[in-house]
Order: structure tokens, then sequence, then C-alpha cells
């Protein structure tokens, strides 16, 4: 048994390129290859950047440059292999590309940037009317474009439910897809993004509360000598951050003001700290009066929601010391931290930066209080 | 299909009872009622991939002492997924894959997807 293994590592990356429908990618991009960035953030959009080695006489500078082979809006998707499990972990557009020459030898190298396939949902402005269709029935109408790129929706109603009355108002929509999408997400406390996988050229469009339930990933290691998988953990408490928002509603006929009762954001954002940060800032919320109380009531819920994240770590993960991949919108322990800042976290985003021989993850993570609820976290 | 907000947490992430380096993780979850009303949840039947073609594998030939468990480590770094092997094989047993020294092997290259 002294034969070489087929891959060298535990970690492999594959790439798929192509227009719409996508195919392994020739061999000399693959050993061209020299690193890979990508982010994935909740609520945004994610972001991917592949650099490669150019030489003089290769391929890629004499057939595959000139044919559009890296051409912008080619699909890419990416797919990482740990201990034999395939996770996706891209599925985008190439936005720009770039050619450095060097005199160096060695120095030349082509950089792709891009963005994941919501920018599919960005290039088009447009203008829509909505009569008698509630939020999510509009995300779910919008979704509907873009099956051809492989791409289900997940669609969450909203929490507070607010009956379209076509007499009193129709909703318009004046701005790209995305934008619009994001807007009625970000009125309802929601998150939408696009989830690649689980197999390659699928993904899912997620609208709907942040997950914040469930089983948490494999535990983050800080300050545990050998064991530790993290190389540093920063935690700040902000404590401007979390707002009490305050709305007003007018009833229209008899033009009375009602403040309205400070929701409990609960249902949305399960707790994940012992001792909840206090809201320091009050804020009114302009333009609440004009709207159904429904409306108003769905936006100063989102807004209190939204705004509680007070406490935010952030670090870097050796994924070969940790054997897993940290996957973003999702819910993590950490443990070693020490006693205020142990516990379960939500992962906020996730930046991928691979390069040959080593797999470093940094992250971001949030919640809304400190102490941990339990004593104990998933290993 | 508009999920309701009340049921719309029950399809957490991780709730899957199979964690993803297991062949059952894609496999459905299905639910049994037993004659006093208790339910029973079971993993559905899981149906083999479709077999690999021969650009996606690499043969091994077997050594003597060889087990399956063995072929995982060395391949894919972890010995619990040597079932990736058994599928590409197709062996009902997975002793069978390595009983005779010399028998070759066909063994998935990594980044494989079985679409």
């Amino acid at each position: 048994m002294s034969e070489v293994p087929i891959g060298s590592g535990p970690v492999h990356l594959s790439l798929h390129m192509g227009p719409k429908l996508t195919k392994p990618v020739p061999p000399e991009v693959t050993e061209a290859l020299l690193s890979a960035q990508i982010t994935s953030t909740a609520g945004e959009r994610s972001g991917f950047q592949l650099a490669f080695d150019l030489t003089k006489k290769s391929r890629i500078v004499e057939r595959l440059l000139p044919e559009g082979f890296f051409d912008p809006k080619t699909r890419v998707i990416v797919a990482i292999t740990i201990k034999g499990t395939p996770t996706v972990i891209l599925d985008g557009l190439i936005v720009r590309n770039e050619v450095g020459s060097s005199n160096q030898p060695g120095q030349s190298t082509l950089t792709v940037t891009g963005e994941d396939l919501t920018l599919l949902m960005d290039l088009e402005e447009r203008t829509d009317r909505f009569p008698n269709l509630a939020p999510s029935q509009r995300v779910e109408r919008i979704l509907r474009n873009y099956a051809d790129y492989g791409i289900e929706s997940r669609i969450i109603r909203e929490q507070v439910h607010q009956p379209p009355r076509e007499q009193l108002r129709v909703d318009y929509q004046s701005s790209t897809d995305l934008q619009y999408v994001n807007d009625l997400a970000r009125a309802n406390g929601y998150n939408f993004y696009l989830d690649p996988g689980p197999r390659p050229g699928r993904s899912t469009a997620y609208w709907g509360p942040e997950q914040r339930l469930g089983q948490r990933q494999h535990a983050l290691n800080v300050n545990m000598d050998v064991n530790s998988t993290v190389d540093q953990l920063t935690f700040a408490y902000d404590g401007t951050a979390r707002e009490q928002p305050e709305a007003r509603v007018q009833d229209p006929r008899t033009r009375d003001v009602t403040l309205l009762p400070n929701p409990d954001i609960g249902p949305l954002r399960p707790p994940l700290g012992l001792r909840a940060s206090p809201a320091l800032k009050r804020k009114p919320l302009s333009g609440t009066a004009k709207m159904d109380p429904e409306r108003a009531r769905a936006q100063a819920l989102a807004r209190a929601a939204t705004s509680a994240d007070a406490i935010s770590g952030s670090g870097q993960l050796d994924v070969n010391r940790h054997g897993y991949v940290l996957r973003p919108r999702e819910l993590v322990g950490v443990r070693g931290a020490g006693v205020t800042y142990d516990g379960d976290y939500y992962v906020k985003s996730v930046t991928h930066n691979l390069r040959v021989g080593s797999y470093q993850q940094n992250f971001t993570l949030s919640r809304e209080g400190l102490i941990a609820r339990s004593d104990t976290v998933r290993p | 299909m508009i999920e309701p907000y009340e049921t719309a947490l029950d399809d957490i992430p991780g709730a899957h009872p199979y964690p993803r380096t297991s062949r059952y993780h894609d496999a459905e979850i299905g639910v049994h009622r037993l004659p006093d009303g208790t339910e029973v949840r079971y993993a559905k039947r899981r149906l083999l991939p479709k077999l690999p073609d021969a650009d996606n594998t690499a043969p091994h030939v077997v050594n003597a002492g060889e087990r399956p468990d063995h072929l995982g480590q060395r391949f894919f770094g972890d010995p619990g997924q040597w079932w990736r092997i058994a599928d590409a094989n197709p062996v009902l047993d997975p002793r069978e894959l390595t009983e005779e020294p010399g028998r070759v092997v066909e063994v998935p290259t990594p980044g494989g997807f079985d679409v």
C-alpha cells in the first residue's frame, strides 16, 4: 500500500464552467488555478474571485481567452470535496476579468471576478404592478422567471399577515427584481439569498427569516492548545447597534395617531444569549403613518429584529484542522472564549480562501446577548 | 409554493437524522403509524446512484489484507466513506470488494456528483 493516492489531500476543488449549462473545465485550467476566494453572506449576494497563472504559450492565452471561455456572464460552479463529501459552495456568473502581464516570469495572472446567480435578477430595471398580491406572492411571481438557471425557490409567508387591498393601494415595482425582492425582505425582517447546491447546477433562492434553530454545526474551538481549530477570534459588543423603533399609524378617517406597541422579536429571532443587550437608541420610523397598520407593524418588527444583533465575532478557521466546512446562515457553537462569549452564534458570513495546500475560512458570527444559554455545545 | 410561517422552521438545517457524510443523507424519511397511533420514523429505501463513467474513476488493484475501510481512508481520508467505493462497483456485500487480492476496484474520483 505505498502507491500515491488519487488526490494529494482530503480537500479537493472541482470547477465547472460554461454558458448556462456547465461542464468540468479542461485540465489546463485546473492546473493554472492559483487561488480562489468566495464570500457568502446572509442577506447579501455572494461574490468570488479566481486567480489563474498565465504563461505565454499556454492554452488559456492561445485558445480559451480569445474564444470567450472567461467572458462575462459565463457561469462558474465551484464544489469542494472534503473527506469524500462534496459540497457546492458557489454558483455564479463572471462579471469581469483582468489580465496582469508582468516582466517577471511566473507573475502574469488572470483574475476572474464575479457574483452569484442573483446577478441575473439585477440586470434589468423593470416596472410592474402587483394588484392584490401579498409580499410573499409577489416574490414567488418574480422568482418564477429564473427557473431555467436551476433556481428553485423557498418562500416563507411573512410573519405579520398583510392582506392586500386593491381598492386602497396597488404595489408597484420600479427597480430591478433583486432590489425589489430585497426591499420586500427588509420590510418584513427577512433575508433573501441564494443557496447553491446540493448538486452542481441547482440552487435554492430563500426568502424567509434567518434560520436560528436546529442542529448546530461542529463547534469552533479557540484558545484550547492542540484542540484549537480557530486561529483567532475577536468579539465586539456594540451598544448602539440595537435600536427600539417607534411606529405611529394614522387612521385616515378620524386622523387619530396611535403609537404601535413594542414588537416581540422572539418568534422571528429565537434568543441565543442569556442576557439580551438593551436597546439604547430610540428611533421613530418615518413614513409609517401612511401605511396600513399591519404593514407598519411588520416594519417595526423588522427594524427591531434586524438591529438586535449587538454582538459580533470574527475570526479565521483552518478547515484542514477543523475537518468540516463552516457553512454560512446556520448556527455554530463556540468554546474556549470565556463565559461571556461562549455559546451558540449565527454564522453571518463566510469567506473561503483556497490556495494550493491551504484552505482557510474567514467568518463573522452574530447574536443578540451575552452568556450561553446551555452549558454544552455540539463538539 | 409558499410555506406558512408557522411550519417554516420545522425544516431547519441539520435537522436530517443522518449527517452529510452518510449515504442516507439524501434518503427520504418516512413515517409509519403503529396501530396504537405512535409514529415511527424510518429511512426509505435508498436506490443506488448511477454508475460513474470510466473517466470519473481510478482503478485500484486490491492487495492482500486490505479492507474497504482501508480504501476509504486512503482515497478519501475518512474510513467511513468506503460506501462510495462500494456504490461505484456495485457490490452487495462490501467485503466482496477486497476479498480476492488482484481484483481491480474502481475508485470514484473526488468531486464526482452522482447526478
